[in-house]
């Protein structure tokens, strides 16, 4: 474009704005607009992209900055054995949340083991066995509504079904009940993604061998689908383990001692963090447990995390391409 | 099968467990501005106000946030950055909220007073902790869907000379527009219903904020704090806001739904652009 200007600015007659005058005016004109249009395109193009390279920069500072701040003000609280396995204390400095860290890991466990047979069988049967299309949508619609629900509700649903109607009373079960309704479209969909990625052609072929539909879906479809499902699912007791609002009406806020029966009282991490924040003050140094609390239970989540994409990409390589 | 007869049992428990307040004081006098459980007052027009305001906040902060973050992922990014930058989106949607509200407390909350004076809570500190909340949810989904634009296209624009921004802006957003849509209101959805993080920064306070950093309360935090210290129709009132917040979050599913229908149906019939 330049190229050319310069070209034209050569010729003899030009006018004071430095464009020929005479029959070629009009194309030096629409040229020069057009190279003014090209370059002010690019400059917006260089603005835009860096515009968009700052707001995505900003979001990894972020998390770093959460991360630091968390690790750094209760990192050094929380790698002491003294705090992650001791007691806590009715009032006075220096105790632990050994039981809180307890209650967390079992409740997690205990929510995976009732989440995972119903939120995968789900799953298999909306993506292989579902054709009645009515059923199918109402399927989904409750579970898209389920999953859209505040997590508070659940809890204050869990304690008047769970706690108070069933009888369960303030107990691991009954937080775990909760967790998984709450979890239970996020495991569906994770378990359908993963089955509809299986390539129809395994189907064929153990089809076309002469497996039923149940065998095919049991020995092909299901452990090809496995490491999504799997990752999914620690996906999943990640946010389980960090969860509050739904457990502080229906597991507890506080023990002192770890709850051994699934119906004992708990009190997970993060419930407990809230107990701190409200009842802080109790004891004189609830910042520095809170603080630290933070830090473990925030590690816990990121192992957790970690290990959901060591597992899923172990298992894809002994799997070979699948997945 | 589950999920459906959880649905309905929740409903069911919200209606029986809300019946009281609604019989009580009335459906005209659930929705006034006056809070008063000494005098048999239930109005929860203040938690509405300040849950949505929280809200809305938390979109403006958050959404242009992760609208860019979700662009550059798909137009700009190398592979090397895709990954760090898609990767570090997971993490942050893993953090659980009390940790979010953990740090909002001892970081932001801090920041405003020393900024600001007054008690530096409110919905300012609510607004920003909920935005980095809703940033991975937004950021996500809006990406998905720009991905999910055909690259013909891209190509298209592009080869007709157009600059990238022009491509983005003329075409590949527009077309993406009813899953970036989406992405919003499910964001939004997800600011509805938190919690603890906001719980921690808000005040709290039973009255109307004033301005940005005056406490305040919304229906999730006064659901929170009092259930557990509270008998006959105050508790049931509480069970109403439940109740109503649950038929707020159904409501922007279906919103979702809608949307989402009227994209497949745009997209067969060809009609994007008109």
């Amino acid at each position: 474009m330049c190229k050319r200007q310069s070209v034209i600015s050569r010729e003899k007659t030009t006018s004071d704005d430095g464009l020929p005058v005479g029959e070629d005016r009009w194309r030096a004109v629409l040229e020069e607009k057009s190279a003014r249009a090209v370059a002010r395109a690019r400059r917006a193009d260089r603005v835009a992209g860096f515009t968009f390279k700052v707001a995505a920069a900003a979001c990894l500072v972020v998390l770093a900055f959460i991360v630091g701040m968390i690790l750094a003000r209760g990192l050094g609280t929380a790698v002491k054995p003294s705090f992650l396995l001791g007691k806590p204390r009715v009032m006075g400095e220096g105790g632990g949340i050994g039981p809180m860290v307890f209650s967390s890991l079992y409740l997690t466990l205990v929510t995976t083991l009732i989440l995972t047979p119903l939120g995968v069988g789900a799953g298999l049967y909306l993506a292989e066995y579902s054709r009645g299309k009515r059923l199918v949508g109402l399927l989904r619609w409750a579970s898209e509504s389920l999953s859209s629900i505040s997590s508070v509700v659940f809890g204050i649903f869990g304690m008047v079904f769970f706690v108070i109607y069933l009888r369960l009373g303030y107990s691991i079960l009954a937080g775990a009940l909760t967790l998984a309704l709450m979890n239970l479209p996020t495991v569906m969909r994770v378990t359908e993604e993963a089955v509809r990625a299986v390539p129809a052609s395994y189907r064929e072929a153990s089809l076309s061998l002469g497996a039923s539909r149940w065998e095919t879906t049991k020995r092909v479809v299901f452990p090809a689908a496995l490491p999504g499902i799997i990752t999914g699912v620690i996906l999943t007791m990640g946010r389980v383990m960090g969860e509050s609002a739904a457990l502080v009406y229906t597991v507890g806020v506080i023990v002192r001692k770890p709850p051994f029966s699934p119906l004992q009282p708990g009190a997970p991490m993060a419930a407990h963090i809230w107990y701190l924040y409200t009842e802080g003050g109790i004891v004189p140094d609830w910042m520095r447990i809170a603080s630290g609390e933070a830090a473990a239970l925030l590690v816990l989540v990121l192992l957790m995390n970690l290990f959901a994409r060591v597992i899923a990409s172990k298992i894809r390589k002994k799997m070979g391409i699948i997945g | 099968m589950i999920s459906v007869v959880a649905l309905f049992l929740m409903v069911f428990f919200l209606i029986r467990e809300s019946l009281p307040a609604w019989k009580e004081s009335g459906v005209a006098n659930v929705f006034t501005s006056e809070w008063n459980p000494d005098r048999g007052r239930y109005g929860i027009l203040i938690f509405l106000v300040g849950t949505l305001s929280v809200s809305v906040g938390a979109l403006f902060i958050g959404t242009p946030l992760a609208i860019a973050t979700a662009v550059y992922l798909h137009a700009y990014a190398g592979p090397s950055w895709k990954r760090v930058i898609g990767r570090g989106i997971e993490v942050l949607a893993g953090i659980p909220s009390i940790i979010l509200g953990w740090l909002g407390f001892t970081t932001l909350v801090p920041l405003f007073r020393r900024v600001a004076g007054g008690t530096g809570m409110g919905i300012l500190p609510s607004s920003v902790v909920l935005a980095v909340m809703i940033i991975p949810t937004v950021a996500s989904i809006a990406r998905d869907s720009l991905d999910a634009v055909p690259d013909t296209y891209a190509e298209a624009s592009l080869s007709m000379g157009a600059t990238r921004w022009q491509t983005l802006r003329r075409v590949v957003i527009p077309a993406a527009w009813p899953g970036i849509a989406m992405a919003v209101i499910l964001g939004l959805g997800r600011a509805l219903g938190e919690t603890m993080a906001v719980a921690m920064v808000i005040g709290p306070a039973t009255a109307f904020p004033r301005d940005l950093l005056t406490p305040t309360h919304t229906l999730t935090t006064k659901i929170m704090m009092e259930m557990g210290e509270s008998t006959g129709v105050h508790r049931s009132s509480l069970f109403a806001m439940a109740l109503i917040l649950l038929f707020l979050s159904m409501l922007l599913i279906w919103l979702v739904r809608w949307l989402s229908n009227r994209a497949t149906r745009d997209m067969s019939k060809g009609s994007y652009f008109c």
